[in-house]
């Protein structure tokens, strides 16, 4: 979809056509799931987070306006709501823990040739999963922009409400932390 | 280009970031800096796991249960009212509230006190005539005090 497909949908919806953001959900969702599965590191709160996303995008759609990108500002949204849900009160987070209790599982169909490769890819998922993970939730934000969303800078500073400069420092810094939490794959590699 | 302006650039350098003059100056570096080079291969191997990251798909139905809950929220009363009608709601709901108990403590208050007159009436010994001319007692009452005045 491309950004006059996306602006018809955005004053469809402003001019009363809820089915609008129906399609806008279908076009989004896989990319704002996956940024809050990799923010959040579980299914069941990445899935609360992208629906909380979209209920708050739909709330604030009237007043987007199109001089912004959509999917920055839904990227936006959805950073925010996952930060917030990581400051959830204690007690809340422990229940839901106790609950659904379900960190992040490789369950993608393989397209891997080989059983070795299939263990391999999922030896690195893991390895990802866990390295973003002891990442600060500021550092954690730019390594799944940028790595794993493919945003240029000038996006994510957008997205991040900071500035380009703030941007690459807080990216250089990931990446020298992932450089020791990745030393065994990079060396192999 | 010296070694630690472009340990900066690495990053900006692996994620395509560099302007063409600065580009150019950066791999000039490179060449001549195996240090420097060995550094920007290591980004560039970490930039390449996750390339390999999986891309999660969304749990299916995600989009209806979204639309059902935008729509819940849309057509809840509640989130329908201003904010300022809520408030306004709250403060005239709280008045009733506060009326009716006022006013009950005042009916409830002389109620009792009319009931507590009644009581004590009924207990007191001042009605109680005891000795109803007609009864018993009182005929003998009768006759004893003509008996004395004789």
């Amino acid at each position: 979809m491309d950004k006059n497909d996306t602006n018809d949908l955005i004053i469809a919806f402003q001019r009363g056509d809820r089915s609008a953001f129906e399609k806008i959900i279908l076009e989004y969702q896989d990319r704002i799931y996956n940024l809050c599965l990799y923010m959040l590191g579980n299914k069941h709160d990445a899935e609360d987070a992208a629906q909380d996303t979209f209920i708050k995008a739909y709330q604030g759609l009237n007043d987007f306006k199109p001089e912004a990108t959509l999917y920055t500002w839904l990227y936006r949204i959805a950073m925010n709501t996952c930060i917030d849900q990581k400051r959830r009160p204690f007690f809340e987070s422990i229940f839901r823990r106790s609950v659904t209790g379900e960190e992040m599982v490789i369950d993608l169909p393989s397209e891997s040739p080989s059983p070795e490769k299939d263990y391999e890819s999922g030896q690195i998922q893991v390895a990802l999963q866990q390295a973003l993970k002891k990442l600060s939730p500021k550092l954690r934000a730019v390594i799944v922009l940028k790595e794993l969303e493919g945003l240029s800078y000038e996006e994510m500073a957008t997205t991040l409400d900071v500035s380009i400069g703030t941007i690459k420092s807080r990216i250089s810094r990931a990446r020298d932390e992932l450089k020791i939490l990745l030393k065994d794959f990079t060396e192999q590699n | 280009m010296n070694c630690s302006k472009t340990d900066k650039l690495i990053s900006p350098y692996i994620d395509g970031e560099l302007k063409a003059e600065a580009k150019e100056a950066f791999e000039a570096h490179m060449k001549a800096c195996y240090a420097c080079s060995m550094a920007v291969e290591q980004v560039r191997k970490q930039h390449n796991l996750f390339a390999q990251a999986k891309q999660y798909k969304v749990p299916y139905g995600f989009s209806t249960r979204v639309m059902a809950n935008v729509s819940a929220e849309r057509t809840g009363w509640f989130s329908l009212t201003p904010l300022f009608a809520r408030f306004a709601g709250a403060i005239v709901l709280l008045m009733i509230i506060s009326i009716g108990m006022i006013s009950g403590g005042f009916l409830s208050g002389s109620l009792m006190q009319t009931k507590m007159v009644s009581m004590t009436s009924a207990l007191s010994l001042d009605l109680f005539d005891p000795m109803p001319p007609d009864s018993l007692g009182g005929a003998y009452f009768a006759m004893t005090e003509v008996k004395d005045e004789k």
